[in-house]
């Protein structure tokens, strides 16, 4: 139990200085991202992704990683979606960033979090009413890539080069408004 | 390029992506899936706790994630820290309302701090709806090739692209 603490902050502070050098901890050039000026952040989460997936294969080939499938509700995941783009995309903050950058320093971080702090109060308020009118209705499990290309192999490179196809996409999507203005 | 990048020594993408891959499997190897929106519930059932116990204890969500003794709330409080140190190294001072903020909204505080309490309202909400966030979500979902992940990953991205566009008008576009 003490040793899961030390981990989770021992991967905390990694985490929260990776993401503060690439710049995802800066509200701005997070607000330049969702704007097709700046690449980096989309990109660098792409490519994370794609390394990672790789990297769990790996440790699935060497030992039993825990690992947890959320199924996938199509109301309420898509809504859920569309909520969080819609504050993601006005604060330029999200769950995680706004703990590294209100470390920085950053004080409208500090607000997004107390935000965070009510919105995850609210919720949990209504999870009984939400999740069996939302959540479970239209959910079809938790399925994976894995279970429709038959292979979890496959699937993790297939995804891994799929991601990496989109973070090379994305560099040359981005940025050509502000090149041509 | 606008004058902060110049100055910023902001990582390369593809370097910070190497380095957050590595620690990404590294949480896999001796946690499990990272997340960072639980850590709001940690927080919040760990504040509730001491004022209405019966409260967190009738109510489903705060019964599903572990309290402020946990990984979960470690990692965020972590992340909090390395934000600290990262910030203490870094050359360009933080702002309190960011640029393209102020261009479209001027440059009251009072009005930032308000919209940045809404949008955390707004992503909390949406991530506990859905189990997850950017990372809880999307980033630790599809590392493990969940299509909820690359569902929300997608859905995420095009509300946000499209809010922002709203929020900062033409406030993106580069001047020179």
């Amino acid at each position: 139990m003490i040793t899961n603490i030390w981990l989770g902050l021992f991967s905390g502070v990694a985490f929260g200085f990776i993401i503060q050098r690439v710049g995802a901890t800066n509200p701005n050039k997070m607000a330049r991202a969702h704007l097709m000026v700046d690449s980096e952040i989309p990109r660098f989460m792409i490519l994370a992704v794609a390394l990672s997936a790789l990297g769990l294969l790996g440790l699935q080939a060497t030992g039993a990683p825990r690992t947890v499938i959320l199924p996938t509700s199509l109301l309420a995941t898509g809504v859920a979606a569309v909520i969080f783009g819609i504050g993601w995309g006005l604060t330029g903050y999200c769950p995680g960033t706004c703990w590294a950058a209100a470390g920085e320093g950053r004080m409208d971080a500090v607000f997004t979090l107390l935000g965070g702090l009510a919105g995850t109060a609210a919720f949990a308020q209504f999870h009984e009413v939400l999740i069996p009118a939302l959540y479970l209705p239209t959910s079809i499990g938790p399925v994976t890539l894995a279970d429709w290309l038959g292979s979890r192999a496959l699937a993790a490179w297939v995804l891994a080069i799929g991601f990496a196809l989109c973070a090379w996409a994305v560099g040359k999507l981005w940025g050509r408004r502000g090149l041509s203005s | 390029m606008n004058e902060e990048d110049k100055k910023a020594p902001y990582w390369n993408w593809l370097s910070a992506a190497l380095a957050l891959a590595g620690v990404i499997v590294f949480i896999f190897a001796t946690f499990g899936p990272p997340a960072s929106s639980s850590g709001f519930v940690s927080t919040v059932k760990g504040l509730l706790q001491v004022v209405a116990p019966d409260y967190v204890e009738s109510k489903a969500h705060y019964r599903m994630i572990p309290g402020p003794g946990s990984w979960l709330m470690a990692f965020v409080l972590g992340m909090a820290m390395g934000g600290v140190v990262a910030g203490r190294t870094f050359k360009i001072p933080v702002r309190d309302v960011p640029e393209l903020w102020e261009k479209r909204f001027g440059p009251s505080k009072i009005r930032r701090y308000a919209a940045a309490f809404i949008g955390g309202f707004l992503i909390l909400f949406g991530s506990r709806l859905a189990g997850g966030c950017t990372l809880g979500l999307s980033i630790s979902g599809s590392t493990q090739l969940a299509i909820s992940g690359l569902y929300f990953g997608v859905v995420i991205f095009g509300a946000a692209m499209v809010t922002s566009r709203i929020v900062h008008g033409n406030g993106g576009k580069e001047e020179t």
